[in-house]
């Protein structure tokens, strides 16, 4: 089944924090014997398991993540394998486009693949894509929706990447199946308003340039398996995706983008250059820190906190994920010490007060920056999302498939 | 890859100082090149072919919008070309591209000579654009890609020259990939270049406000040399 190395997921993983070699083995040992324990308990424990998708390393192994994978998505791999008895390549409209991208999208496979054997896995893609069309024809095929399901693909195997792509592009990537790209655009409008609690300035100079959030689309809509080069990383953010809110790929794409402050900071002010800067990922990303961060930022700054202000980038619209209910944890964070908080905002940023006076009042912002200072404990955080997580996988389906 | 695909920027500006004298010092003049066309007919490879000079070894669907930039020396003023290849799939271009197209100086539409549906679907491309841009008289140029695949060809050069008439369009017919035909490239978008540089003289790096009025230029007649 395993179609990329079942040695797990290398020298990634050995980035894990501090230790010796002796410890990290020690560390994956036990993450591995937990995730174990909560497959096999009855029944599954999937709150654990979404948090060990999360947590540092995330799901470790293929083999691991061929179990563990449906169970976030709540598919049985004991349902019949999804077939058609039609000859989709001869009737669906989409046919001419997912070819002309299957084709173009080698890079995705392994290097070192067997032509012939990579051949074989191109007609599969092509294969899931037209099926999952088919079966709903509600959804819309778009250009990196291959992105996603060759990652699947290569994970889990033909049958199984079925089930899971399809329950998928109903739920997380409902938005972006729309006959327009609409919903996709309102998405990205939560990437300014999450920078602006965050980095004021950097949001500034961003809006400045007319830098749009184009640059983001990409890595948005391929949950970034379009821009990571290293599959590694690709199916790493995948067990966060998965264990996640919808829009939790976009607040990522956020913290990509603080985490980049200098460089940007360092462009000429303009479209081009802060495009150009902000369109192209390292590759050396810090993923674990940026995964913690940036589930740290969604419960501190959650959707319906940047609800207006990202409508106001754009008339509101419907999606399917503003049908979530915001994680109730997050009311909880907003408390910090109001001594603590006063200190904050006068030592963080004087030469903002003055900007402030002069401009738009930024109170907010000071107050969230020192919750951002005073919230260290990343996995706390991570652990917040988890259970609140875990709160909206039901509602979520009742609301939009009442 | 995708650092391979995009080098282009910090390949063509090293690339540029041999084709130019004495660099002036301060910024230089931006020309913003917006390219469309239906999937799959070449834009980022022509893109790829013009700012690092060669053929890429391969690509992938664009998404969104890609940006490359190379730096020209016309007439010893030293100009940026920004190229913006834009996704073919009908769906991002409605919601996502506009922006793009209001800080367009010039438009190049392409089409594959290989493929006729390719070239049916410019009147589309043609009337969405002329629906976004600012200036009426705005650049444009046609480009039938992958003259190299002689026997696949479908859309015959009299019947696009035609067109690219009624369009008031100059037309070249070229291929990213041929080796020989580098040139050719080279001069599809030096063409363009000089043309706006004549067309607009005192653009600067954003497009003119409404209230120029700025006088189209006589119908150019380039020949197709392929």
């Amino acid at each position: 089944m395993a179609l990329r190395s079942a040695q797990g997921d290398g020298p990634t993983c050995s980035r894990w924090d501090g230790g010796s070699e002796k410890d990290f083995n020690a560390k994956r040992k036990k993450k591995v014997a937990d995730i174990y324990q909560a497959l096999n308990s009855e029944p599954t424990d999937v709150a654990a398991l979404r948090r060990m998708a999360i947590s540092e390393g995330g799901l470790l192994t293929d083999e691991i993540r061929q179990k563990v994978w449906p169970k976030l998505l709540n598919v049985n791999t004991n349902d019949p394998p999804l077939i058609s008895g039609k000859d989709l390549r001869q009737m669906s409209k989409d046919y001419q486009q997912v070819l002309l991208d299957v084709r173009r999208s080698l890079r995705r496979f392994p290097p070192g693949m067997p032509e012939e054997q990579r051949e074989g896995l191109q007609e599969e893609l092509i294969d899931i894509i037209l099926l999952i069309l088919e079966r709903n024809p509600q959804l819309h095929y778009y250009q990196g929706y291959h992105d996603i399901v060759v990652t699947f693909l290569l994970v889990v195997g033909e049958k199984l990447a079925t089930s899971l792509v399809e329950k998928l592009s109903t739920h997380h990537l409902r938005d972006f199946m729309d006959p327009t790209m609409d919903n996709t655009r309102h998405i990205l409008n939560y990437l300014m308003p999450i920078i602006d609690q965050v980095n004021p300035e950097l949001h500034d100079f961003m809006q400045s340039a007319e830098v749009g959030t184009i640059f983001a689309l990409s890595w948005l809509i391929t949950w970034f398996g379009h821009v990571l080069s290293d599959f590694r990383h690709v199916v790493r953010l995948y067990d966060f995706f998965l264990a996640c809110h919808p829009l939790m790929p976009i607040y990522f794409a956020a913290v990509i983008v603080l985490y980049r402050e200098q460089e940007v900071l360092d462009c000429d002010c303009d479209m081009a250059s802060v495009h150009h800067l902000l369109s192209q990922i390292p590759q050396d990303l810090p993923y674990e820190t940026l995964i913690s961060r940036a589930g740290d930022l969604f419960v501190q700054f959650p959707p319906s906190e940047l609800a207006r202000e990202a409508a106001a980038q754009q008339q509101a619209e419907k999606t399917a994920a503003s049908t979530f209910k915001d994680f109730e944890l997050a009311s909880a964070q907003q408390r910090p010490d109001m001594v603590l908080r006063q200190r904050f905002r006068g030592l963080l940023r004087p030469e903002d007060r003055t900007k402030d006076v002069l401009t738009k009042p930024r109170t907010n912002r000071f107050v969230k920056l020192a919750v951002m200072g005073l919230t260290v404990a990343l996995g706390a955080a991570a652990l917040a999302v988890v259970k609140s997580a875990l709160e909206w996988a039901p509602k979520f389906q009742l609301q939009l498939f009442p | 890859m995708a650092a391979d695909m995009e080098s282009s920027l910090e390949t063509s500006l090293s690339a540029s100082g041999t084709a130019t004298g004495t660099l002036p010092p301060a910024r230089s003049r931006i020309f913003k090149i917006i390219v469309i066309g239906d999937s799959n007919v070449g834009k980022t490879c022509l893109t790829f072919r013009f700012c690092a000079g060669r053929f890429p070894d391969r690509t992938e669907a664009t998404i969104g919008v890609d940006f490359r930039e190379r730096a020209v020396d016309i007439d010893g003023e030293r100009i940026k070309i920004q190229l913006w290849d834009t996704a073919g799939q009908e769906r991002f271009r409605k919601s996502m591209v506009q922006h793009y197209y209001r800080n367009a100086h010039a438009v190049v539409f392409v089409y594959d000579m290989t493929n006729m549906a390719s070239f049916h679907s410019l009147p589309a491309w043609i009337e969405e654009c002329r629906q976004h841009l600012l200036a009426g008289d705005t650049p444009r140029i046609l480009v039938g890609n992958k003259c190299d695949l002689r026997s696949a060809v479908q859309v015959p050069t009299d019947v696009a020259q035609k067109f690219a008439d009624t369009h008031s369009m100059p037309l070249f017919e070229t291929s990213a990939k041929n080796p020989n035909d580098n040139d050719h490239v080279e001069a599809i978008f030096m063409t363009l270049a000089h043309k706006l540089k004549s067309h607009k003289p005192l653009m600067l790096s954003q497009p003119p406000s409404d209230g120029v009025v700025l006088k189209p230029g006589p119908k150019p007649a380039v020949p197709c040399w392929c």
